[in-house]
């Protein structure tokens, strides 16, 4: 389904606070008026639960970004448990015939805002494409 | 004093319900010494009238099992609710929409065509299907709606209390019984069965070390499971973690890995989303870090089927409720 008119995309970014957050608010908080994406600030991406995730989609989100430490580089090895949950949440949903793109799960360092910024607006883009996501009741 | 009058009620669910009642063997004695049973259509011949002719609150409680399918059912528990002083959710599909619930990967039109049309022992070369309304000469036959989605008892009505279990265990069903009998209830709302996890009263719990790590997922016909290890242990999923104790381990007794019939724990919002976390958490946990995205991918893929593995008995009261369909 493509994008309603007047719509605008519901993304969710979940940024752990140790990496991502720092550089993320200065680069993209200043003009968060614009910003077609909300960034929820978690302690690790190692804590973003599945339950956290599919809340999202409940409560609209269109498609819901895990910004997450490189392998080596969480100091709480959340990062590999990221990874296995979000492809086994992708395979699940699925099943529950959601597109497992709406679910992403990328890395960054410590000062790799530009970064960031670039594979939200990718992200963004691809979600567009997707449009909201109708849940059936 | 007359005694408190008992209705037991059934939805959507396979009739385990209504045995478990029966086997409480010499204990129904006590119960109908106790009590009146007053309305039962698996034993006893009282109709949908008798009901609607009782005061409102006449009912003392409803125990009513099985998951709302029907126009008919959704009636019925709405009928009862307004007669009864409190409601019982008695068993999983009630509770938490149970094995029912699992036609939320389908719809009715789907349901239809497969159970109607395409099954290799139904033929039906006029796609026939039920209809609401049938007209047969001058006369008009009716049928209940059949919903798209399963809901629980709780989404259609308010309940009381929940019984939880596929079927719930006679002595929970005593218990149950015995405190409204002595009216020492608990809060509303509250799941009759102890608030901790089956892990915690599993009896392969001693033997689990501390860290357990899942380097190939197994699928219960494909091993035979040593009945003294943890069944995750033995990478056999195994739903413990996140399900609320209660049944007796039954299914561990029987050498078979818990399927959560339960229901979740206190403070878990989605029992499947829950499940699939901690075995996500395990899976190869030992090499995590030296593994690529495709190792975690082949690992994930012996899982054949996560959706109805983690919510086998809880899909109608998790987040997403159903399947999303076009
Ligand atoms: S995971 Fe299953 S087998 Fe292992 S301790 Fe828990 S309930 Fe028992
Ligand atoms: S072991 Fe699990 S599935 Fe089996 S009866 Fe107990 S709670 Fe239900």
């Amino acid at each position: 389904m493509k994008k309603k008119q007047g719509e605008n995309p519901k993304i969710i970014v979940f940024c752990c606070n140790w990496s991502v957050n720092p550089g993320l608010r200065l680069s993209v908080f200043p003009d968060e008026e614009e910003t077609t994406f909300k960034t929820i600030v978690t302690m690790c991406c190692g804590r973003v639960g599945p339950e956290l995730i599919l809340e999202a989609f409940t409560r609209g989100a269109w498609g819901v970004m895990l910004a997450g430490c490189p392998p080596e580089e969480c100091e709480h090895d959340g990062n590999y448990k990221a990874r296995k949950r979000v492809l086994l949440i992708k395979k699940t949903l699925e099943q529950f015939n959601i597109e497992p793109e709406r679910v992403a799960l990328e890395w960054f360092s410590t000062g790799e805002s530009d970064k960031l910024k670039k594979s939200v607006e990718t992200f963004i883009e691809k979600i567009v494409e997707y449009g909201p996501l109708e849940l059936s009741s | 004093m007359a005694k408190p009058k008992v209705a037991f009620y059934w939805n959507a669910s396979c009739g385990g319900c209504e045995e478990a009642v029966v086997d409480l063997a010499e204990d129904i004695l006590k119960v109908v010494e106790a009590v009146d049973i007053i309305f039962w259509p698996v034993a006893l011949d009282f109709k949908r009238s008798d009901i609607e002719a009782m005061d409102d609150g006449e009912i003392a409680v409803s125990f009513i099992n099985g998951a709302i399918r029907t126009e008919e059912q959704e009636e019925m528990v709405k009928l009862l609710r307004r007669k009864s002083g409190l409601v019982v959710a008695f068993g999983s599909c009630a509770h938490i929409g149970g094995i029912p619930g699992l036609a939320n990967f389908w719809n009715r039109d789907t349901i239809f065509e497969r159970a109607y049309k395409e099954v290799p022992s139904v033929e039906n070369p006029e796609g026939i299907f039920p209809r609401t309304e049938t007209q047969l000469g001058n006369e008009s036959l009716t049928l209940p709606e059949f919903h798209n989605t399963v809901r629980t008892l709780g989404q259609v009505i308010d309940v009381d209390y929940y019984l939880p279990g596929c079927a719930p265990p006679p002595e929970s069903i005593m218990d149950a019984v015995t405190a409204i009998l002595e009216g020492k209830l608990p809060e509303k709302g509250t799941v009759l069965a102890p608030d901790k996890s089956l892990c915690d009263t599993c009896p392969r719990t001693e033997s689990k070390p501390e860290k357990i790590s899942i380097k190939e997922i197994k699928r219960p016909h494909e091993i035979t499971p040593d009945p003294e290890k943890c069944f995750l242990e033995e990478g056999i999923i195994c739903l413990g973690p996140a399900t609320r104790s209660g049944c007796g381990e039954r299914c561990i007794n029987a050498n078979m890995p818990c399927r959560g019939c339960f229901g979740p724990i206190t403070g878990v919002g989605d029992h499947g989303a829950r499940s699939l976390s901690f075995i996500a958490s395990i899976l190869g946990l030992e090499d995590e870090k030296k593994m690529t995205e495709e190792d975690v991918q082949g690992l994930i893929d012996k899982i054949a089927d996560p959706a109805g593995l983690f919510y086998m008995y809880s899909l109608p009261s998790s987040l997403l409720k159903r399947r999303k369909m076009v």
